[in-house]
């Protein structure tokens, strides 16, 4: 039986598919997905004790009783733990691994990993060396004054906790319940302790499938669950990759240019009222492009080109609070879109001409006597390098004192200024298609042009870095007309081609690209990988296709099941909603169609107005630290008591409540389809079943036993008569439980 | 009887299991509860007997100073109204000197000084706002402050062995060195959190809510180590409402609901992003029981974001009695102060919502009788260049350095500018000079960005001793204030004994 929503939304994706089939009648093919589950690590005890083991016997000889004497360990000395049940890959050491402790207090601690090396004689176990010395600064050094417990991640995985004496051994800090010795004599231990569903084709694993919808689009889908279970990971990838964008049911908004000072009469016929009555809002607010992005989101087909266009407007940042008509930021979203999964260059390039960036960020008044260094500034610090000098891998270089190495200096900023002086609105018919001359109305839609004579003609000096080639641009002496154009023309690509070659480019895109998609706080082994693929293609016009895949495709993104207890993201605003609304459906108030996409005072309200970032520092900081952590977690910038009752309050509105018509803003409303879930709680009134496709949907299978019994319990105290009830009630628990908040 | 917030969280985690409640007992809020008076005893341990409260105005973007506190005189040996005129004029950036407020500065000799238009009636105003309170003795000038690493004088400054503040001139490191009250290094934690940490036991031992409440987000300036801030709308949402769980009612199901959505946030802590996360919805349920009846202020607060804010931050101090709280922090935020672009109509409006929004404050607090118990204070990101950006009906100005800030209640000792004099000449007002000594910048593109003779931890000191700090916890509370010899600038009246 196919349910009316299903109808609704096969005829919305249909009109997409059919053009994309058109195009593309043979790239969907399957290909082999492997299986996504890395072994889970295992920290080595003594044989008889959860103490760690950190010294081997001089042979292994197994089933003997090699017995490790209490050793305490002083801050700052270099232990080695030892570690099995590990498969590294090509390249894969001690970057890939952390070692977190916690003391008596509760207190976390990441104590740095410095070496990771198969230990000889002793068939996969590895020696992990750490200096003993949290590296986070969070808290103070932890106290010299007994046990601590310690446990090894990997790739989203947690290894067991064994105790190690900090100072002294014994003190207050007890063994977890249910630990158990992992002696040396266990090696092998088990090299996977998952047990993957067994389905026969295509891609099996159904918790990693909800994941990788999680971080590749908007919010899963059953319909996208069963095509990805039926054809796999990669062969959607490259059907993503491939989709015409927006969808073709969904075009962007075309919204035309208007006077900059907003005039009373916005249509300009100078009678009261506006025809249409909403050409203010529509030209002037950014109430058409929100709905075009929801809408996208809700119901299009190339989520993924959706999902990574509003990563990258989270970080090439505009916003509609300084961005007085839509249609500018139209224009810029589908500069950023068109890039998505093209070149970071090329980027860099629309991004730095597009006139809705130059307004926001003051290029387009920026002149040789009067310079403005807002865009110079941020397309250092924000877009492309960041304060500090990188590895590879996205961790700080350090000097001699162990202090970070700034990546420029105020100087630096006064140079760069002057090259990006002297551009301006389009206004020369011949180059600005979107010009309508006579209208009053200037050309934010077409790339900026320069006027010659506010162009600063001296010397210029680029940022020095190791690897840098041209670090001057030569003064343009007598310079007059087509020359300065050309000459600043250069002089741009220059500077970009200057930062865009600094090495600290692939590690902070990759990385704020990770963050965004997958999880908040990557391993530096990971953010190494995707950084070599970006730095592979420098010159692919592919170049961030392969960046996508890289990042969605690692396996610290895949795996059935996720343990570490530092992994995932608190899903931000937007994708909490969207998530919920695409994962059980939604239509119209009504039922009998789409929503309208006005649905954005929900995120507004939990501080993610879409498209207008309260700065051009996003809505969250990259670089927030939980509190009371060790962990980056940016989106918890926006979490705190309010916000956090905000979000159960917005599950309340969801689930029980609906967006109802009210012209003109909302055309349709908005419901949450909930059907379905009311007739599984009407056909199984033990709750079980609910509990079980909540389970799947929302919490890829992994809700704890304790949570589920919870929920079952609070779930049957509503009436068996009341299907609808227990559903909400069920669905409303999961929604709003930190457990589903964030994202693992 | 009431229930401390303490007992609260304990007694909610004793409704758990006892795996569980082992578990919970690591649970970083209910730790901060308990922690505290074992690990952070501070050095006096008597509860107030009065009421102190300081309200944090983050002025977001980095206001332009320059165009706050003017020079109104013609004293050809310091710098003086042409000396501004000359330097901003050409591109639309200077005010007019009818314009400017008048204020009578004893530091300087009792030269004429000016304000920004928009710190008196405006259009649309519900007040006079905040000029008067200046004749008045209730409105205070710290200049040119700013961060630094230690007293700086521009050839220090040009030295680079010299430790200077880390990314001067950068949005967010500028911030975090406001907020965090350290300019050498990063830091986790804000100087309100640290001093929440410290004095939350000794002066609130019978809090229902946290010493430290922000209506602008959790931002640094109110992170501690142990303590969470509460974080709440302003008074567009009433009180009782900013905290509550909405949708439940008193049916047995309704409340079998409410009790699993609690329970749940004691499950599933082996995940440290989920127990981050549940530990804050535990502070905000905590909270809510004890926001459900209020009184209303009495006096009207502009509709404004900034006056809606301090109108929640009054509503809150109206009610410190029901909320077993002594000593509180607030922390208040207006954005919008980035005018690399439009600065005179925008700082206008800024401004004169700022000026409406504190003078509403201080009225009501004059008539809660706490008129010289609560003190409001500004922070921002920095000042701007002296030297305009852009120019004509786009002017404004770039990122710079050491700015002014206001301090007002009756609790300051003066009207006044206070702070450390710079070198150039003798006073605290900076020598308005491009490439002069007090300009960070060199040569012929220098603009005007003013080194600070006050570095953010005195000025903060200075605050924070008059809040019932302790000397004694001022390293700890700002780790560098050792580098800075005066650390009571002044402007504020003892500590209650």
């Amino acid at each position: 039986m196919v349910d009316r929503k299903s109808c609704l939304l096969l005829k919305f994706l249909s009109a997409g598919l059919a053009v994309f089939l058109l195009f593309f009648p043979v790239l969907a093919q399957d290909v082999d997905d492997p299986n996504p589950d890395s072994p889970t690590p295992v920290l080595l005890s003594a044989p008889d004790s959860t103490r760690a083991l950190t010294a081997l016997p001089s042979k292994m000889t197994r089933g003997s009783r090699f017995k490790s004497e209490p050793t305490a360990f002083a801050l700052d000395s270099q232990i080695t733990l030892y570690v099995t049940n590990v498969e590294l890959m090509k390249d894969e050491g001690a970057s890939a691994f952390r070692l977190y402790a916690e003391d008596s207090r509760g207190r976390m601690y990441r104590f740095p990993v410095l070496d990771f090396q198969p230990v000889k004689g002793f068939d996969g176990v590895y020696a992990l060396t750490v200096k003993v010395r949290d590296e986070i600064g969070f808290w103070q050094q932890p106290s010299e004054n007994g046990d601590i417990l310690v446990n090894v991640t990997w790739r989203g995985l947690t290894s067991n906790r064994v105790k190690l004496g900090l100072g002294k051994t014994g003190g207050d800090l007890k063994d977890e319940a249910g630990a158990t010795p992992t002696p040396l004599s266990g090696v092998p231990y088990n090299k996977s302790s998952q047990t993957p569903t067994s389905e026969a084709v295509g891609y099996r694993w159904s918790g990693d499938r909800i994941r990788f919808l999680e971080q590749a689009t908007f919010g899963p889908t059953p319909a996208l669950d069963n095509r990805i279970r039926r054809i796999g990971l990669r062969t959607w990838l490259t059907e993503q990759f491939e989709m015409p964008y927006p969808s073709v049911a969904n075009p962007y908004p075309d919204i035309p240019l208007k006077p900059t000072t907003a005039p009373t009469d916005c249509d300009n016929n100078q009678t009261i009222p506006d025809v249409p009555v909403t050409c203010a809002r529509d030209v002037y607010s950014m109430y058409l492009p929100q709905t075009w992005f929801y809408k996208e989101a809700l119901y299009g087909d190339p989520q993924l080109r959706h999902r990574v266009s509003w990563a990258l407007s989270q970080v090439w940042v505009i916003s509609g609070v300084d961005t007085q008509q839509s249609s500018w930021l139209v224009a810029y979203h589908q500069q950023l879109s068109k890039n998505a999964f093209g070149n970071w260059r090329q980027l860099m390039y629309d991004v730095t001409m597009n006139p809705a960036m130059g307004n926001y960020l003051d290029m387009i008044r920026s002149t040789r006597t009067n310079p403005n260094e807002n865009y110079p500034r941020e397309i250092l610090q924000l877009f492309n390098v960041g304060l500090f000098m990188l590895n590879q891998d996205g961790t700080l270089q350090r000097d001699g004192q162990g202090n970070p190495i700034e990546t420029y200096t105020q100087n630096d900023i006064n140079n760069f200024t002057k090259v990006f002086t002297g551009w301006r609105d389009c206004n020369i018919a011949a180059s600005c298609p979107n010009l309508v001359q006579g209208s009053g109305a200037p050309d934010y839609k077409d790339p900026m042009l320069l006027n010659p004579n506010n162009h600063d003609l001296t010397a210029k000096t680029l940022l020095a870095y190791p690897g840098s080639t041209t670090t001057n641009i030569a003064a343009c002496t007598g310079c007059t007309g087509a020359a300065i154009t050309n000459y600043a023309n250069n002089s741009v690509n220059q500077a970009l081609d200057n930062i865009y070659n600094h090495p600290n480019v692939a590690p902070f895109a990759s990385k704020l690209l990770i963050q965004h998609l997958v999880t908040s706080d990557p391993t530096p082994a990971y953010v190494g990988r995707v950084a070599a693929v970006f730095n592979a293609n420098r010159t692919n016009g592919a170049q961030l296709k392969e960046v996508v895949k890289a990042i969605l495709l690692d396996p610290e993104a895949r795996g059935n099941i996720k343990t570490d207890p530092t992994y995932g993201k608190l899903r931000e605003p937007v994708q909490l909603m969207t998530n919920l609304y695409r994962q059980l459906g939604v239509t119209s108030a009504d039922g009998a169609g789409l929503s309208d996409g006005d649905i954005n005072r929900f995120p507004s309200g939990l501080a993610q107005n879409a498209f207008n970032a309260p700065t051009v520092f996003n809505y969250y900081p990259p670089d927030y630290v939980v509190p009371g952590t060790s962990l980056l977690g940016p989106e918890f910038a926006i979490f705190n008591t309010g916000t956090a009752i905000g979000r159960a309050n917005l599950g309340n509105s969801l689930i029980f409540g609906q967006i109802n018509v009210a012209l003109p803003n909302t055309p349709n409303g908005t419901r949450l389809y909930l059907a379905e879930l009311q007739a599984i709680a009407a056909a199984d009134t033990t709750s079980n079943q609910l509990l079980d496709v909540l389970n799947q949907r929302l919490m890829h299978g992994r809700m704890s036993s304790q949570m589920r019994a919870r929920i079952i319990t609070a779930t049957n105290a509503v009436a068996s008569t009341t299907p609808l009830a227990r559903a909400q009630a069920a669905l409303y628990l999961v929604f709003t439980s930190s457990q589903y908040q964030v994202q693992r | 009887m009431k229930e401390s917030r303490r007992e609260f969280l304990i007694k909610s985690s004793c409704a758990l299991t006892m795996t569980a409640l082992a578990t919970q007992m690591r649970h970083f809020g209910l730790m901060s509860a308990m922690a505290q008076k074992v690990d952070e005893q501070t050095t006096d341990s008597a509860v107030p007997s009065d009421y102190r409260a300081m309200v944090c105005i983050f002025l977001a973007g980095g206001n332009d100073s320059n165009n706050m506190v003017i020079p109104n005189h013609s004293d050809a040996t310091i710098s003086n109204y042409q000396t501004y005129f000359n330097a901003r004029n050409t591109q639309g950036l200077a005010l007019a000197q009818a314009s400017l407020l008048p204020i009578a500065v004893p530091r300087m000799g009792g030269l004429a000084y000016g304000l920004h238009p928009s710190f008196g009636t405006v259009a649309g105003g519900t007040n006079p706002g905040i000029h008067p309170l200046w004749a008045d003795g209730k409105l205070a000038v710290v200049t040119n402050v700013g961060t630094l690493v230690r007293p700086t004088t521009k050839a220090q400054y040009q030295t680079a062995s010299h430790p200077k503040p880390y990314q001067l001139y950068s949005h967010s490191d500028q911030v975090n060195q406001f907020q965090g009250g350290r300019s050498d290094t990063q830091t986790f934690t804000g100087w309100g959190g640290r001093i929440s940490d410290l004095r939350t036991v000794p002066d609130n031992p019978n809090d229902l809510i946290p010493m430290i409440t922000s209506i602008a987000g959790a931002q640094l300036f109110t992170a501690g180590q142990t303590t969470l801030p509460l974080a709440i709308a302003n008074a567009g949402t009433s009180l009782s409402a900013v905290l509550n769980p909405a949708g439940f009612n008193t049916t047995a199901a309704s409340q079998a609901r409410l009790s699993a959505f609690n329970d749940l946030r004691g499950m599933d802590l082996d995940s440290s992003v989920v127990q981050a996360a549940s530990n804050v919805t535990n502070q905000a349920i905590a909270a809510n029981a004890s926001l459900q009846t209020f009184q209303e202020v009495t006096t009207a607060f502009p509709t404004s974001g900034i006056g809606q804010q301090l109108k929640q931050i009054a509503r809150l101090i109206k009610k410190r009695g029901d909320l077993g709280v002594n000593r509180q922090i607030f922390f208040a935020q207006i954005g919008g102060f980035d005018t690399h672009n439009l600065q005179i109509n925008n700082q206008a409006t800024l401004l004169g919502q700022l000026s409406q929004a504190m003078r509403a404050f201080y009225d009501e607090m004059v008539l809660l009788g706490l008129g010289d118990k609560v003190t409001q204070f500004t922070m921002s990101d920095f000042n701007r260049t002296f030297n305009p950006a852009s120019s004509g009906a786009n002017v404004g100005s770039d990122h710079a350095w050491g700015g002014h800030h206001f301090v007002l209640g009756g609790g300051i000792t003066a009207s006044d500018f206070y702070g450390i004099a710079t070198a150039s000449n003798g006073t605290p007002f900076p020598t308005m000079t491009f490439n002069g000594p007090d300009d960070a910048d060199s040569g012929t593109g220098a603009r005007g960005r003013w080194i600070p003779t006050t570095s953010i931890e005195q000025y903060a000191a200075t605050l924070s001793r008059w809040y019932g700090l302790p000397d004694a916890d001022l390293p700890t509370v700002f780790p560098k204030i050792a580098n800075f010899t005066n650390t009571n600038l002044g402007f504020m009246q003892p500590p209650a004994v």
